[in-house]
C-alpha cells in the first residue's frame, strides 16, 4: 500500500474514535507544551540575567591594588603602590579599552532637612556613566568640568532621591553629605545590583576630585581605590585584561619574575557563570517537561495496545485481502506518530498562547524559540515511533486466522 | 507428479491439520486430497465440526497445514513468507465471509477499493474500479454509506464486490448465506452462479444447506476430517439425502422400544 494511503488510513482511524484520540493526545499535548514552556522559561531566565548584567554595563573589569601580593624590594621601601589617576588615564588610552573610570568610594550620611540615610558615595568621572550604562531620570550627569573644579555636585540614585525627597523634585536642592553641602544635579534611572556598590539605586555619585577633598582620605593625592574599565568588544575582553596587566606591571615597574601588585576582576566571568546557571536551569526545566512527555508516551503505547486488541479482527480482514505485515506495522506506527505530531502542533500552539499571555502581563518575557519548537517536534515524533513501535509490531505479527476468529 | 498441470488452480496433497492447546493435539483434518481446475464451482458440506472452516482457512492461505502440500495458482504455498502470502492472497483470492467482515468506519466504496490499494493501485483509479464493481452488484447508490447502514444482504453484496474487485482467479466463500434469509440467499447465490457461468469464475463455497449447494457444479462432503464424497453435485446431494434418511430411520428404530 502506498504511504499516502497509510497516512489517510491512520487519520481515519484517529477520527473514528475522536474522544479517545483526544484523551490520548492530551498527555502528549501537555508534555510538549511543558517542554516548550520550560525551555522558554529557561531562555527567559537567561535573558533576564543578561538584562540584569547589561543594566550595569557589559564587558567590564575592575582593577585594584592587591597588597597581599606585593612582596620583595618594593615592600621594603615602604611604598605600597595603589592605583592612581594616572593609571586610570593610561588604561583609558589603551586601544582595546572603550573607557576607564577611577573610583573613590565611601559610606556616608546623606541628609536633606530632617531626613537622613546612610549610603555609598562614589567619587568618579563622567566616563563611569558611559561604561556603566547609567541613564538619568532627571537632570544631568557629572561633567569633566565638575571634576576639574571639584564642584560640590551630586547625582542621586533613584532610591536615595525617593527617600530624601519623596515626590518632590530634588534637582538643584542642597543636600549634606557628611555635613558638607552638595547640590543635586541629577537622579539616576537605573535599578539593580551593581558589582561594586550593591543596589545602584542607593548610590550617590560625586566628582572624584570633590570626594577626595571632602569625603575620602587617600594615601597620596593621586591614588584611587579602584578603576573600572570596559573593553570595546566582548571578544576583546580577555585581550584587554592582558593589555591592562602588561600596562600596570610596566607602570608599577614590576620585574618579570615578580607577581602583580594588583588584580583585575573580570565581570565577564560573572556574566558567564550567570549564563551557566541559567543554562543549568533550562536543562533542569526541560527535564521536567521531558518526564511529562514520557508519561504521555506511555499513554500512547497503552492506547495503541488497546487499539490493536480492539482492531484485531480488522487486522485479520486487512491481511486476508492482502495487507502485508509491513503494511500493518506502518499503519499502526504512522497512527502513533500522527497522534504525536498533531499533539505536538497543538502543544506548541498552546504554549505559544500561554507564553503570549504571560508576556502580556509585563512581569516576565516568554518567547517560544525556533529551537524549542524544533526540539518539541522532533521529540513528539520520536515518542510516537518509540511508543508506537511495540504495539505496531505486535499487530503485524498476528496470524490472519487468529485475527479473523477474534470477536 | 510434484508440478501440477499448468491448468490446476488448487491442489491439496495429504493435508493434515491439528490444533494444539499446550501439548494436547486435536487432529481436525486427517489427510485431504483435493484438486480444482479453473472455472469449477465447488460446494463443501459436512456436519458442524467436520473441519470445513479449517479447510477453507488453509485454502485461503490464512492458516498453514500441519503437514501435506498446498499448491495455489502455480505456487507452493508452504514455502512462501508471510509477506509473499499476503501478495498471493491479494492477487489470487477473494474472500466472502459468513459475517461479511466489512471494515467499519470506512465507506462502502473504500471497503471495495481496499484490495486494490494493497495492490498499489493509485487511489483514484482504485475508487473508479470499485465503483464499477459496486454497480455490478447493484449498489451504486450506497457507495458513500457506512457498512452498518446497509442490510445484511447488501453488506454481503459489498463483500462480493470487494472479493471480485481485483479480479482474482478464486473466490472462497465460507457460509456466505449463513446469516441471510432465503430470499436474500437466493439473490446472493444467483449472483455467484452468474459469475461462474458468464466469466468462468472459480468458486469454493461452504454451506450447510443442500439448496445452496445445489447451485454448485461439484460437491465435496467432509466427515470427521476426511473426504466422504467428491463428485458432481447432483449425485452428491442425492447420496446426502439417502444418508440423512438412513440416519433418521436408525434413530427411529433405536427410539422405538423406549
Ligand atoms: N483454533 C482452534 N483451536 C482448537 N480447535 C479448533 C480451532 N478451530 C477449530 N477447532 C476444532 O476443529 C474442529 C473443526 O472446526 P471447523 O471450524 O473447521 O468446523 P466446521 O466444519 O467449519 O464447523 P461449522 O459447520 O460449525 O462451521 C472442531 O472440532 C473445532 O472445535
Ligand atoms: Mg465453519
Amino acid at each position: 500500500m502506498k504511504f499516502t494511503q497509510i497516512w489517510a488510513e491512520s487519520f481515519r482511524a484517529m477520527l473514528a474514535n475522536p474522544m479517545r484520540t483526544m484523551l490520548t493526545m492530551l498527555g502528549i499535548i501537555i508534555g510538549i507544551a511543558s517542554v516548550v514552556l520550560m525551555l522558554a522559561v529557561g531562555d527567559g531566565i537567561k535573558a533576564f540575567i543578561n538584562k540584569q548584567l547589561a543594566v550595569l554595563g557589559s564587558n567590564l573589569v575592575l582593577v585594584q591594588a592587591d597588597s597581599r601580593k606585593a612582596v620583595g624590594a618594593r615592600l621594603k621601601t615602604g611604598t605600597v603602590q595603589t592605583m592612581t589617576l594616572d593609571d586610570a588615564a593610561a588604561i583609558n588610552r589603551l586601544p582595546s579599552v572603550s573607557g576607564a573610570a577611577p573610583m573613590l568610594t565611601t559610606f556616608s550620611q546623606i541628609s536633606f532637612g530632617n531626613d537622613n540615610t546612610n549610603n555609598q558615595v562614589q567619587g568618579t568621572t563622567p566616563v563611569a556613566f558611559r561604561i556603566r550604562n547609567l541613564r538619568l531620570a532627571k537632570g544631568i550627569a557629572l561633567s569633566d568640568e565638575d571634576v576639574a573644579t571639584a564642584a560640590r555636585v551630586a547625582v542621586l540614585g533613584k532610591k536615595v532621591a525617593e527617600q530624601l525627597f519623596y515626590k518632590a523634585d530634588p534637582i538643584n536642592q542642597r543636600i549634606r553629605i557628611d555635613n558638607q553641602s552638595f547640590q543635586v544635579i541629577g537622579v539616576l534611572d537605573n535599578e539593580g545590583q551593581s558589582f561594586d556598590a550593591g543596589d545602584i539605586g542607593e548610590v550617590v555619585m560625586v566628582p572624584i576630585s570633590t570626594a577626595r577633598v571632602t569625603l575620602v582620605r587617600t594615601p597620596t593625592p593621586r591614588s584611587v581605590q579602584y578603576i573600572i574599565a570596559q573593553s570595546k568588544t566582548t571578544e576583546g575582553l580577555n585581550e584587554m585584561v592582558a593589555d591592562i596587566s602588561d600596562l600596570i606591571r610596566d607602570r608599577h615597574r614590576i620585574r618579570a619574575d615578580d607577581q602583580d601588585d594588583f588584580r583585575v576582576v573580570n565581570f565577564g566571568e560573572f556574566a558567564k557563570s550567570g549564563e551557566a546557571i541559567a543554562t543549568g536551569l533550562s536543562i533542569a526545566l526541560g527535564f521536567v517537561g521531558a518526564i511529562s512527555l514520557v508519561v504521555g508516551g506511555i499513554g500512547i503505547m497503552n492506547i495503541m495496545l488497546v487499539s490493536v486488541t480492539e482492531r484485531t479482527r480488522e487486522i485479520g480482514i486487512r491481511m486476508a485481502i492482502g495487507a502485508r505485515p509491513a503494511d500493518v506495522l506502518w499503519q499502526f506506527l504512522i497512527e502513533a506518530v500522527s497522534i504525536c505530531l498533531v499533539s505536538g502542533i497543538i502543544g506548541i500552539t498552546l504554549s505559544a498562547a500561554l507564553a503570549a499571555a504571560i508576556t502580556s502581563t509585563g512581569k516576565f518575557d516568554l518567547t517560544i524559540g525556533v529551537k524549542a519548537v524544533m526540539i518539541a517536534t522532533i521529540f513528539s515524533c520520536a515518542i510516537g515511533v518509540f511508543f508506537g513501535f511495540y504495539p505496531a509490531r505486535r499487530a503485524s505479527k498476528l496470524q490472519p486466522v487468529e485475527c479473523l476468529r477474534h470477536e | 507428479m510434484t508440478t501440477p498441470s499448468s491448468n490446476t488452480l488448487v491442489k491439496l496433497t495429504g493435508v493434515r491439520k491439528s490444533y494444539f492447546s499446550g501439548k494436547v493435539e486435536t487432529p481436525v483434518l486427517h489427510g485431504i486430497d483435493f484438486t480444482m481446475q479453473p472455472g469449477d464451482f465447488v460446494a463443501i458440506m459436512g456436519q458442524s465440526g467436520s473441519g470445513k472452516s479449517t479447510l477453507m482457512n488453509i485454502l485461503g492461505c490464512l492458516d498453514t497445514p500441519t503437514s501435506g502440500e498446498h499448491q495455489l495458482d502455480g505456487h507452493t504455498v508452504n514455502k512462501l513468507s508471510r509477506a509473499e502470502l499476503a501478495g498471493l492472497r491479494n492477487r489470487t483470492l477473494g474472500f466472502v465471509f459468513q459475517s461479511f467482515n466489512l471494515l467499519k468506519r470506512m465507506s462502502v466504496l473504500d471497503n471495495v477499493a481496499l484490495p486494490l490499494l494493497y495492490a498499489n493501485v493509485p487511489r483514484a483509479k482504485a475508487r473508479e474500479r470499485a465503483r464499477a464493481q459496486l454497480a455490478k452488484v447493484g449498489l451504486t447508490d450506497y457507495a458513500n454509506r457506512q457498512p452498518n447502514q446497509l442490510s445484511g444482504g447488501q453488506q454481503q453484496r459489498v463483500a462480493i464486490a470487494r472479493a471480485l474487485v481485483a479480479d482474482p482467479p478464486l473466490i472462497l466463500a465460507d457460509e456466505p448465506t449463513g446469516n441471510l434469509d432465503t430470499r436474500t440467499s437466493t439473490d446472493i447465490m444467483n449472483a455467484l452462479t452468474e459469475l461462474n457461468r458468464d466469466r468462468g469464475q472459480s468458486i469454493i463455497l461452504v454451506t450447510h444447506e443442500p439448496d445452496i449447494a445445489a447451485y454448485a457444479k461439484r460437491l465435496v462432503r467432509l466427515k470427521d476430517g476426511l473426504v466422504l464424497y467428491d463428485g458432481p453435485v447432483r449425485e452428491g446431494l442425492a447420496q446426502l439425502q439417502r444418508d440423512t434418511q438412513d440416519n433418521a430411520a436408525q434413530e427411529t428404530a433405536q427410539g422405538a422400544p423406549a
